[in-house]
C-alpha cells in the first residue's frame, strides 16, 4: 500500500471541508482588517483573529468527523473492508493527514494577524493576546482526537462531533470542579494548572487515537438515538453543575430578609445569646425566619433622655454621636467604628468604646490628624433609634498616648467584667462589673510594639510577644495576645468580637488565612514574656475556591470547633476540631453582595449581613443599594 | 387533516419539548437557588444558552429525519399540499419553542420575585431571547428544509447563528443601523443599542414573514428526497 497515495487521497477527500473551514476562520479577520483599514489605522486585524481562532478548536473537530465519515460511513465502510489494507496504517494515517489540516485551519488567523500587524499596522500593536495560540493549538489537538474517536464509533457526524465536544469541555473543566488541592494558587497554580491541562490534553488525545485504532481495527459500531444522547449530554452537565455547587455553594439559606438599613454599615453583635443589629434591634429567629425587634422602649424616664439625644449631635450617616462634653475645634474618632461592645446588666444593655480627639493640622500642605485626648466611655442603650445616647461614665485614658501623634491604633475586648483596651503601644485594664462606673486595673505604657500582619516561617518555632497586663487570666492573655498579633490588623473590629484561637481539650491553636491556604499552628508552651508556636496543619485552596475568591483579607475567626472566613462576598467554614487535617465543611458565595458582618447563632445557624449595590434593572434609582440578614444553615 | 399532520407531528417532536422544558427548569431552578452571581447574571447565561441550543434541539431532525429515515416519500404521499406538512412541522416546533421560554421566565419570576432585578425584567429578557430563538429557528427553516442529514442540518444552524453574529458585528462597526434591526440577535438589544423598538419588530416581523413564505416554498418544491 502506497502511504503516498493514501496521504493525497484523504487531501482530496478533505479539501472542501478546508476549504469550508478556512471560509468561516478567516471571516472576522480579513473585516476587521478592512474595518481598521477604513479607519485609517492600516489593514491588520488582531483581536477578531484571537476571536476566529478560539473557534479553531470546533473547526478541528468538524475536520474530524469529516475525515472519518469519508471512508467509514455506512456504505463505503463495506466497500473499504473489502480491500487488502493495513488499518492501522491507513488510520494512523488518516488521523495525521486530518490533524495536520486542523493545524493549519488554526494557524490561518495567526498567522494573519502576525503578518498584517507587522506589515501594514501604522502604529505599534502589541501582540499579547496571540499568546494563547498554542493553548488552542492544544485545545484542537485534543477535540480533533476526540471526534475522531467518536466519529468511528458513532459512524455520524452530527452525533460524533457533539459528543466529541461534550467530552472535550468536560475534560477542560474537570480539573476545577474536581477539589484538586492544589498547592499555592498565585504562583503554584498556573503551572499546576498548565500541568493538569497538558496532561489532559495529551493524554486523552493519546488515548482517543489509540482507540480509534482498535475501535476501526474489531469494527467496534455504537448505535446510538438522538434523544438517548442529548439526556445524556445534559445529565453530564447537571453533574457537573453538582460537582461545582458542592464545592462553592454547598450552605443553604434558610430564610433572607430585606432590611432597612439607615446607618451606613451593617453590624451584628452577639450579646447573652441573643443577635443585636447595628445596636438597634434583636434578631430574633425562629420557625418563622428572621425578624427583628427593638431593643428597650419608651417609658417617661426614657423620653426625658431624648433632649440629652438633641444635645449630642449625630454626623450625616446618623452613626455617630458627638458629646456635649467635647472640646472645641476638636474633632473626635470612635472605635470600634462601625458599632460598639456591648454588654447586659439584669436585661439593660450597655455599651463601650474609645473615643479620640484630634485636630487637624497643616505641614508641607498635607493635613495630619494630631491626637491628643483619648476616653473609654460607657453608655446605656435605650433609646428607639438605637443610639447609646446615654453617656453614663468617661475614663480618660489619654496617657496611652505617650507623645503627640498622628497615630491613633485602639484595640479593644471585653473578656467576662473586664475590657482590656490597648491604644498604640499601651495598654490598660479597667473593670466594667459597673458599667456606670470603670475603675482602671492596670496600666502599661509603651510595652506593645505595633505588630504588622504576617506569616509565620511554617519550618520553624516562633514565639508571639504576651501582652504584659493583670486583670486576666492567662489563657485569656495568650488568646489576646496571639490575636492582637497575628489575627486582624490592629485598628479593626475583628479583635473585639472574636478570635482566631481556639482551646481544644486542653490544647490553644490558631488559625492563619493566606491567599493560598489556611494554615493551623499549635502553641507549644509560653512563659512571661512569649508565646512559642510551631505550624502543625495547612489546607490549600482548591482552584474553584481560588476563583471564587479566597477570603484571605477578610474577616476569620473561631467558634464551637468551626473556622469561618468571610471574603468579600464568600463564606468558608471549616471543621477544624481535628489536629492533623482542616476540613471544609461550607461554602458561600453571592457575587456582587458584601459581607458586612457575620455572627453565629445559638443553634449554630449563621446570620449574614449583606448588602447589594448593582442597581442593574432596576427603575428606581433611589433604591440603590439594599441590604439583607440571611440565615443560613451552619454545614457543621 | 390539518390537525392530524400537526397530532403526527407533535407525537414525534413532544420528547424535544419534554427534554428542553425539563433541562431549562431544572437548571434555571439550579441557579437561581444557589445564587453564585446575580439574577440578572443567572437569567442572561440561561437564556442564552437555551436561545442556541433549544433551536437546535428542534432543528436538528425536523426535515432530515424524515429524509434519513425515508419516511418522506410516505409522507408526501398523504392528500395535502406540501405546504400544510411545512406548517404542520414549523407550529409545532415554534409552539414548543415558545412554550419552554414562557415556562422557564415564567419559574425565574417566580423564584425572584423582584428581589434584585425589577419584577418582569427576568420575563422580559428570557422571552426577548426566546424570540431571537424563534426567529433563527425560522431562518434555519429557510435553508435547512431540504437537509438531508443531521449534520447538514446542524451545520445550517451553525452557519445561521454565525451569519447573524457577522451581520451584527459588521453593521454595527460601519454603524448601518437598517441591517441591525434585521438581526434576530437585536431583539435582546434593545436596552443597550440605538435600536428602536417598535422598527426593530416591524423590520423583524416582515423578514420572518418573508422568510417563513421561502422556507414553505422551498419545502414545497423539494424534488428529490429518495
Amino acid at each position: 500500500m502506497r502511504i503516498a497515495g493514501i496521504i493525497h487521497q484523504q487531501i482530496c477527500q478533505l479539501r472542501w471541508h478546508l476549504l469550508a473551514c478556512l471560509g468561516l476562520i478567516m471571516v472576522l479577520p480579513v473585516e476587521e482588517g478592512v474595518v481598521n483599514l477604513r479607519a485609517g489605522s492600516g489593514f491588520y486585524s488582531l483581536s477578531m483573529a484571537v476571536v476566529a481562532a478560539t473557534f479553531g478548536p470546533l473547526l478541528a473537530g468538524l475536520i474530524a468527523c469529516a475525515n472519518v465519515q469519508g471512508d467509514l460511513d455506512e456504505k463505503r465502510y463495506i466497500f473499504w473492508r473489502s480491500k487488502p489494507a493495513n488499518i492501522k496504517l491507513l488510520m494512523t494515517l488518516k488521523y495525521f493527514v486530518g490533524l495536520i489540516a486542523s493545524l493549519l485551519v488554526l494557524a490561518c488567523p495567526v498567522v494573519f494577524a502576525i503578518a498584517t500587524v507587522v506589515l501594514f499596522a501604522k502604529e505599534r500593536i502589541e501582540r499579547e493576546p496571540m499568546y494563547s495560540a498554542p493553548f488552542l493549538a492544544l485545545i484542537a489537538i485534543m477535540t480533533y482526537s476526540l471526534c475522531f474517536a467518536c466519529n468511528v464509533l458513532v459512524r455520524k457526524s452530527a452525533r460524533a462531533w457533539l459528543i466529541g465536544m461534550l467530552l472535550a469541555g468536560l475534560l477542560l473543566v474537570l480539573p476545577f470542579v474536581l477539589p484538586l488541592n492544589y498547592r499555592d494558587f498565585v504562583t503554584d497554580t498556573m503551572r499546576w494548572t498548565w500541568s493538569a491541562y497538558l496532561a489532559i490534553v495529551l493524554g486523552a488525545s493519546a488515548a482517543a487515537f489509540v482507540f480509534s485504532l482498535y475501535a476501526t481495527q474489531h469494527d467496534w459500531h455504537l448505535r446510538t438515538n438522538l434523544k438517548g444522547l442529548l439526556w445524556v449530554g445534559a445529565g453530564l452537565l447537571f453533574v457537573l453543575m453538582m460537582l461545582f455547587s458542592s464545592q462553592v455553594a454547598n450552605i443553604k439559606v434558610l430564610d433572607e430578609k430585606q432590611i432597612d438599613s439607615t446607618r451606613g454599615w451593617c453590624t451584628l453583635d452577639n450579646l447573652d445569646n441573643r443577635t443585636i443589629f447595628q445596636g438597634q434591634s434583636y434578631v430574633d429567629v425562629d420557625k418563622g425566619g428572621i425578624s427583628l425587634r427593638q431593643i428597650g422602649s419608651f417609658s417617661n424616664h426614657e423620653s426625658g433622655v431624648s433632649s440629652v439625644h438633641g444635645s449630642l449631635g449625630i454626623d450625616s450617616a446618623g452613626r455617630r454621636a458627638a458629646y456635649s462634653s467635647r472640646p472645641i475645634g476638636y474633632r473626635t474618632q470612635n472605635y470600634p467604628r462601625n458599632g460598639h461592645l456591648y454588654k447586659s446588666v439584669d436585661g439593660q444593655i450597655y455599651s463601650f468604646s474609645i473615643v479620640a480627639y484630634y485636630q487637624i493640622e497643616r505641614e508641607d500642605r498635607l493635613q495630619k490628624r494630631i491626637y491628643e485626648k483619648v476616653y473609654l466611655r460607657s453608655y446605656k442603650v435605650i433609646e428607639k433609634n438605637g443610639m447609646p445616647v446615654n453617656e453614663l461614665d468617661e475614663l480618660d485614658i489619654s496617657d496611652c498616648l505617650t507623645k503627640r501623634t498622628d497615630i491613633f491604633l485602639p484595640v479593644m475586648r471585653l473578656i467576662d467584667n473586664v475590657i482590656v483596651a490597648c491604644v498604640n503601644q499601651s495598654c490598660i485594664v479597667v473593670d466594667a462589673t459597673d458599667p456606670g462606673e470603670l475603675k482602671r486595673i492596670d496600666t502599661k505604657l509603651d510595652v506593645l510594639k505595633i505588630p504588622q500582619p504576617h506569616y509565620p516561617d511554617r519550618q520553624k518555632e516562633f514565639s508571639i510577644p504576651l501582652v504584659p497586663v493583670e486583670g486576666i487570666g492567662t489563657e485569656e492573655r495568650i488568646r489576646f495576645s496571639i490575636d492582637l498579633n497575628c489575627g486582624s490588623h490592629y485598628g479593626t473590629i475583628d479583635i473585639c468580637e472574636s478570635s482566631i484561637v481556639a482551646v481544644h481539650d486542653g490544647k490553644i491553636a490558631f488559625f492563619l488565612v493566606s491567599e493560598r491556604d489556611i494554615a493551623r499552628f499549635d502553641v507549644v508552651r509560653w512563659d512571661q514574656e512569649n508565646i512559642y508556636c510551631k505550624f502543625s496543619s495547612a489546607r490549600p485552596f482548591t482552584i474553584l475556591e481560588g476563583i471564587a475568591g479566597t477570603p484571605d483579607r477578610g474577616q476569620a475567626f473561631v467558634e464551637r470547633g468551626s473556622l469561618y472566613c468571610c471574603g468579600y462576598d464568600t463564606l468558608l467554614v471549616f471543621d477544624i476540631r481535628s489536629e492533623s487535617r482542616i476540613r471544609k465543611l461550607g461554602h458561600f458565595v453571592r457575587m456582587d453582595y458584601r459581607i458586612e458582618d457575620i455572627a453565629v447563632l445559638n443553634d449554630g445557624n449563621i446570620l449574614l449581613c449583606t448588602e447589594w449595590e448593582r442597581n442593574f434593572s432596576r427603575s428606581d434609582p433611589a433604591k440603590r443599594k439594599k441590604s439583607y440578614l440571611c440565615l443560613l444553615k451552619n454545614p457543621g | 387533516m390539518f390537525r392530524m399532520i400537526l397530532w403526527k407531528e407533535w407525537k414525534e417532536n413532544f420528547w424535544k419539548l419534554w427534554f428542553c422544558g425539563a433541562a431549562s427548569l431544572v437548571f434555571t431552578a439550579m441557579l437561581f437557588r444557589i445564587r453564585i452571581v446575580p439574577d440578572y447574571a443567572n437569567c442572561i447565561v440561561i437564556s442564552f444558552a437555551q436561545m442556541f441550543i433549544v433551536p437546535v434541539v428542534f432543528a436538528l431532525d425536523i426535515f432530515s429525519g424524515e429524509m434519513s429515515n425515508r419516511t418522506i416519500h410516505l409522507l408526501f404521499k398523504i392528500p395535502v399540499p406540501r405546504w400544510m406538512l411545512f406548517f404542520g412541522k414549523y407550529l409545532v416546533s415554534a409552539l414548543g419553542i415558545v412554550a419552554i421560554f414562557l415556562a422557564t421566565s415564567a419559574l425565574m419570576e417566580l423564584m425572584t420575585q423582584g428581589r434584585e432585578a425589577r419584577v418582569l425584567f427576568l420575563l422580559e429578557t428570557n422571552l426577548l431571547c426566546g424570540m431571537a430563538g424563534l426567529l433563527l429557528f425560522t431562518w434555519f427553516c429557510a435553508f435547512g428544509c431540504q437537509s438531508r442529514s443531521e449534520a447538514g442540518s446542524l451545520a445550517i444552524m451553525f452557519a445561521v447563528f454565525a451569519g447573524w453574529g457577522i451581520v451584527l458585528f459588521w453593521s454595527g462597526l460601519c454603524e448601518v443601523t437598517w441591517a441591525e434591526r434585521f438581526v434576530p440577535y437585536s431583539l435582546m438589544l434593545f436596552r443597550i443599542t440605538k435600536i428602536g423598538a417598535l422598527k426593530a419588530v416591524f423590520s423583524q416581523a416582515l423578514a420572518f414573514a418573508a422568510v417563513l413564505g421561502a422556507a414553505c416554498y422551498r419545502y414545497a418544491s423539494i424534488r428529490r428526497y429518495l
